[in-house]
Formats: C-alpha cells, sequence, structure tokens
C-alpha cells in the first residue's frame, strides 16, 4: 500500500498541485523536498512508498537526485512530474531508472492512473 | 533598482506565474526538439516586477557575458500582452544553421549567410516565443496574436536595446529563463515583458488558474 509521499520540486505552487490532484480519502502521509539534495536527503531517511520528482531544480536537479536515489534503492518508484517534455528528457530519466514520466500541468485522471498502477507495482514486489 | 512587487503582484502569484512560465518554456523546447535535433536545457525561470525605464538596463545586464548578442522580438497582445525577446548569445546563429543542416556547410556557402542566419533565428525565434506566449495564454485562457518578429542580428549588447526601447509606461512583469542547447554552442535568454494595463486581468487569471487546484 502507498502510504508515505515524497514530493520533490522547487515550487512551492507546484507541490501544491501536485497534493490537490491526490485522492484525499487515502491517509496518504506527505512529505516535502524543494531541490534534488533535500530530497535525495529525504529519501534516505524516509524510505517513502513513491516519490515525485521534477527536473529543472536548483542545488541539485532533478536528473542527479534521480540517479543517487537509483543508486542507493534501485526499486525506488519515481515519477518525474516535469514541464520539460523533450523526448530526450524523458528518455534520459527514463533510462535512469524512472518508474515514470507525467508533464505539467498534471491532471488528475492521468495522476490517479499513475498512481493505481504504482500501487500495483508495490504490491507485487512486497509479494 | 526599485521594484514594486509587493503592490503589483503577491508573492503567491508571483510563485503561480513563475510555474506558468516554467511549464510554457518546457512546451517550447520540445516543440523547437521536434524541429532540429537537440536537447534545449532548461533552466529556472524567474519573474521580476520593475519600472519600465529599468528595463533596458536589467536586460543588458543579464547579457552582458554574450558581449554581441542576436535578439528575436515579438509583440503580442490579447488580455495578456507585452513583448518577448529572445537574446541569443553571439555565434548562435551560425552554430543553428549548422545543428539545422546537420553539419552540412553546402548552404552556407551558396548562400549569403547573414540572410540564412536572419532566416533561421527567425524560424527558431517564431518556435520559441510562439509556443510560450501561446502556452501562457492558454493555461491563463487567453488568445494572443503575435506582429511578425523583427531580428537584430549580431549586435554588441549595449547598442542592441536602447534606453527608450519600451514603450513609457509605469511597471513591466518580466518572465525571464535562460537555456542551452546540448549540441552546439547556443545560449540564450527568453524575456516576456508584460506591462501594468494587464495587471488587472493577470491577476484573475491567475486566481482561476490555481483554483483549479484548491
Amino acid at each position: 500500500m502507498i502510504k508515505k509521499i515524497l514530493i520533490v520540486d522547487d515550487s512551492p505552487i507546484a507541490r501544491k498541485m501536485l497534493k490537490s490532484c491526490l485522492p484525499k480519502d487515502q491517509g496518504f502521509e506527505f512529505h516535502e523536498a524543494c531541490n534534488g539534495k533535500e530530497g535525495l536527503e529525504k529519501y534516505k531517511d524516509l524510505c517513502p512508498d513513491l516519490t515525485f520528482m521534477d527536473l529543472t531544480m536548483p542545488v541539485m536537479t532533478g536528473y542527479e537526485a534521480l540517479d543517487e536515489i537509483i543508486k542507493h534503492d534501485k526499486d525506488a518508484l519515481i515519477i518525474v512530474v516535469t514541464a520539460d517534455v523533450q523526448l530526450k528528457a524523458i528518455k534520459m530519466v527514463l533510462d535512469s531508472g524512472a518508474y515514470m514520466v507525467l508533464r505539467k500541468p498534471l491532471k488528475k485522471e492521468d495522476l490517479q492512473v499513475a498512481l493505481l498502477k504504482a500501487e500495483d507495482t508495490l504490491q507485487k514486489v512486497e509479494r | 533598482m526599485e521594484t514594486h512587487e509587493e503592490e503589483l503582484l503577491t508573492g503567491e502569484e508571483i510563485e503561480i506565474l513563475q510555474e506558468i512560465m516554467n511549464i510554457a518554456f518546457g512546451k517550447s523546447a520540445a516543440d523547437l526538439a521536434d524541429v532540429i535535433d537537440t536537447h534545449v536545457v532548461l533552466n529556472i525561470p524567474f519573474i521580476n516586477v520593475m519600472q519600465v525605464t529599468d528595463l533596458p538596463a536589467y536586460i543588458r545586464d543579464h547579457v552582458k557575458d554574450y558581449r554581441n548578442i542576436s535578439i528575436v522580438e515579438q509583440h503580442f497582445w490579447g488580455c495578456f500582452k507585452g513583448d518577448a525577446l529572445l537574446v541569443f548569445s553571439s555565434g548562435s546563429g551560425k552554430e543553428l544553421i549548422r545543428i539545422l543542416q546537420h553539419g552540412d556547410h553546402a548552404n552556407m556557402e551558396s548562400d549569403p549567410v547573414e540572410i540564412l542566419e536572419r532566416e533561421t533565428l527567425m524560424e527558431v525565434g517564431n518556435i520559441l516565443i510562439g509556443a510560450c506566449v501561446g502556452k501562457v495564454a492558454e493555461l491563463l485562457r487567453d488568445v494572443v496574436t503575435y506582429t511578425p518578429p523583427l531580428i537584430v542580428l549580431e549586435r554588441h549588447y549595449q547598442d542592441a536595446i536602447a534606453d527608450n526601447h519600451f514603450t513609457p509606461d509605469k511597471t513591466a512583469i518580466v518572465l525571464k529563463t535562460d537555456f542551452s542547447f546540448t549540441e552546439g554552442n547556443v545560449t540564450g535568454l527568453l524575456f516576456l515583458i508584460t506591462s501594468n494595463d494587464s495587471i488587472k486581468w493577470l491577476k484573475e487569471a491567475l486566481r482561476i488558474f490555481i483554483a483549479q487546484y484548491e
């Protein structure tokens, strides 16, 4: 079951937008980070079930944080949420181990489908 | 430099606008990457509110490292209206020609380079500005119209933008983002400048945008 969610994005508005698209009745425990470095540190501390990661961020980009998290935990479920919808960017993050890429601005339906898939994957891993 | 952020836009409105600019420039980079085989490296956009009279100096200050610059400028108008200035570093025009021709210099030798450079910058500028401004407008439920692009080719940064370049107005909201291409030595900045007669509409449009996520 997905319980602990980490949202890594430098924009507080983007974090707010993402949270508002998630179902309210699932009792998620949210944690937030405002750059890749903080995201990496929180990932190591919290071991979230699911991480949402922006790419364009100060201090440490999402690309770097993604690499570091996957190095630390190869089973990490990371959904990249980005405005950078260039095919090369998408390929790069999927090759690095991102679970999925969602484009900004987020749509509730897309996020809910992603959540169901992630839930399914998590259950298979736990089994 | 005197700013009037508090009077014009709240901190939250600036953050919303910054996220909208981020989304919009992501879209324009993807549109450009569809046309030319490169990856546009995006940086974090910044919003600044300032006196229009301070604007030329502000832009010059941001492009001074390039020394010579080329500019693609388009005016746009709808409820969201203003100027888009795409500033390229020196030599970007020629680099873009090379990238577009996949390193083939044949046309560069047969056609005057200045014409090719002008046309290339115009085309690339049109894609980047059109997609970016169009996406900002779309997210804010507006539609904009554009003037044809104007080009300033390879001029010293201090001469490229005159002090009276912009129509005098009280304030301007400047949305700035810088970018570079992974292939070739192309770097630049995009400035979207909207004057204070858009502000009333803009504040309401931002409120409606974020209300979807409340």
